[in-house]
């Protein structure tokens, strides 16, 4: 088993985390412009 | 089917299987075959979690449900990418700390064996069951559309996915899953295209989105709290992040998926990327649905979409009756459909006026086609009372027999066997080395060879599927054992959450407590069940489960530090 625990591309694991956060508030935001649209 | 079909289909499974197996030939240990020996990366850590997920009924009810019901379902996987954030700051670094074949092996570490064995006693009896009905609910759909016995479906299912589970053990299986996963993806992928392709010439993407929303099918997102609702945003991130977290976090059929990452770093960016992708999946897959849904406002739909259903009626007394709803059933489509286009040209002109009117004409028609088909659903009832009345599941498929080219249709059909097979493996996986580490090498046979284990699960393997498989040959027999499967599934993984949340974030509460709040928490959520089970949606007993356990645990633990302080 490989020990390493560093992330990649982000400085700690907290990046990614909020990269997941933030994609999902987009989605949220696109399925309710949508829903609205033709509402 | 054509030939071209079946050349796409079996070759595209035996490539699967036999690429798998060969990828994992060799001398195996017991670290390689439960846990693939630390040797995966992240993205087929990845697409074997998303493959674990993905059953056969994801790509034959999923659409069927956007067909009937619009988009909303897409707010059950809500939570799951908070889950997977979860997962990855607490779960995976302890169970690499402690080296764990199983998620119930911590448990004993930090609570007591009762405690372990309780939670991998429920593991076993409620994904056993689920096994079964992983590989029956698709044979069903399978063999009525194409006309094959049951028996041969399951069998096909059942048998190619012992051969490389017990041979391969975790390495073949995750190793499958990546090219099972592609074939999962590219097909609903090729799909879409292929729809559009079908839709009439003049009918651009825009206008297949403008047809559906103006009918109410992307309706995504359902503000409105309701313990009662099936689906809104409420029950999708709270009672889907507590459901997603159970169920990754503690469900050993995903949990061996993600411990075979070569570090905790290759397993956290599985995670993330299931949380990345996992929600826009969902989205394509219902996107499916509603494609199919507004092709058929343009070319005449069946009546009932399950032919089997449809032949009974037609030589039974009721044909009579029949033939008359279908003839109202035609009327009222070819009159919805002018109204569309009509729809499709006010829209172009930018008439908002004459939109809302027309809207108002076609959702009237549309009320009028569920009323038709209700009727229809009644009669197929009355000609047989044994048939199946639900039509949904049935639909993406028969639409795929009826309308996709040579070629497409095995491929089609290979990403619902590749569903099949991908949870299925997962699950005997996880059951055999279960069997093995928290009942055999714990509680019988402790001191036993390296070599024994590997035997004794290959063994285990074998006896699961062999179980999975009848199972799913007698689940036929019983009308409400899905229901029943699911349902057991929601009842018990709060709490199982629960112990796990205790034992990781309340570090003061003992294995005394854990124990008792446990059997407490699931005696409450079983009488919530029993009296108010018309009142409570199942996404939110997983919820309820878990606060329950976590609250009833505190308090236990106070009161027994407070009697032996005393």
């Amino acid at each position: 088993m490989d020990t390493d625990n560093r992330p990649p591309l982000f400085s700690s694991w907290n990046g990614w985390y909020v990269l997941v956060a933030s994609v999902l508030i987009f989605l949220l935001i696109f399925f309710y412009w949508l829903t609205q649209s033709y509402a | 089917m054509s030939v071209l079909d079946w050349v796409v289909l079996v070759g595209t499974l035996l490539f699967i299987v036999v690429f798998g197996i060969y990828r994992t030939r060799g001398k195996q240990d017991m670290d390689s075959y439960l846990k693939g020996g630390y040797s995966f990366r992240w993205w087929t850590v990845g697409l074997s979690v998303m493959a674990t997920q993905a059953s056969a009924i994801t790509f034959l009810s999923t659409p069927g449900e956007a067909f009937e019901n619009g988009m909303g379902f897409v707010q059950f996987y809500l939570g799951l990418p908070l889950a997977m954030i979860v997962l990855s700051i607490t779960f995976i670094p302890i169970y690499y700390r402690l080296k764990v074949y199983t998620a119930y092996e911590f448990l004993e570490n930090r609570f007591d064996i009762k405690t372990r064995l309780l939670a991998a006693f429920l593991f076993l009896v409620q994904r056993g069951l689920a096994a079964g009905i992983t590989i029956f609910a698709p044979s069903i759909i399978l063999s009525t559309i194409l006309g094959w016995r049951l028996s041969v479906t399951t069998l096909i299912i059942g048998v190619v996915v012992i051969i490389y589970t017990v041979s391969g053990g975790t390495k073949a299986v995750s190793q499958t899953q990546k090219q099972q996963m592609a074939v999962m993806l590219g097909g609903m992928i090729v799909a879409v295209f292929v729809i559009l392709n079908l839709l009439p010439q003049d009918v651009s993407f825009g206008d297949a989105i403008d047809v559906a929303g103006y009918m109410g099918k992307l309706d995504i997102i359902n503000l409105e709290f309701s313990l009662s609702d099936r689906y809104n945003i409420w029950s999708g991130i709270a009672g889907g992040f507590f459901l997603q977290l159970a169920y990754f976090g503690t469900d050993q059929s995903q949990v061996q998926r993600y411990l075979t990452g070569q570090s905790i770093t290759q397993s956290r960016l599985g995670l993330i990327m299931n949380g990345l992708l996992k929600v826009p999946m969902q989205f394509l897959i219902l996107m499916v649905g509603i494609l199919v849904f507004v092709f058929y406002q343009f070319y005449q739909p069946p009546l009932f979409f399950i032919e089997k259903g449809q032949e009974s009626v037609v030589q039974s007394e009721y044909a009579g009756q029949w033939e008359q709803l279908d003839q109202q059933h035609q009327q009222v489509f070819e009159e919805k459909r002018e109204n569309i286009q009509a729809l499709l040209n006010q829209i172009e002109q930018g008439d908002e006026v004459a939109v809302a009117g027309t809207r108002q004409r076609i959702m009237a028609l549309e009320e009028e086609t569920q009323d038709l088909k209700a009727q229809a659903r009644e009669v197929v009832t009355q000609a047989n009372p044994n048939n199946e009345t639900e039509d949904a599941d049935y639909v993406f498929l028969t639409f795929v027999m009826r309308y996709f080219p040579q070629g497409m249709v095995g491929l089609l059909l290979a990403v619902i066997f590749s569903a099949a097979m991908s949870s299925t493996a997962s699950e005997l996986n996880a059951l055999g080395t279960t069997t093995t580490i928290d009942f055999y090498r714990r509680t019988i046979r402790p001191d036993a060879s390296d070599g024994h284990y590997l035997r004794m699960s290959r063994w285990f393997i074998l006896s699961w599927g062999i179980i999975a498989i009848i199972f799913a040959s007698l689940a036929s027999l019983a009308d409400n054992l899905i229901e029943f499967v699911n349902l057991v599934g929601s009842l018990f993984y709060g709490t199982i959450l629960g112990i796990f949340l205790t034992a990781f974030y309340i570090r003061h509460v003992r294995a005394k407590a854990t124990f008792w709040a446990a059997l407490v928490a699931e005696g409450i959520v079983l009488l919530l069940f029993l009296f108010f089970r018309d009142q409570i949606g199942y996404l939110w007993y997983n919820f309820i489960g878990c606060a329950l356990m976590v609250l009833i645990g505190l308090l236990l633990q106070a009161v027994l530090s407070r009697t032996s302080n005393s």
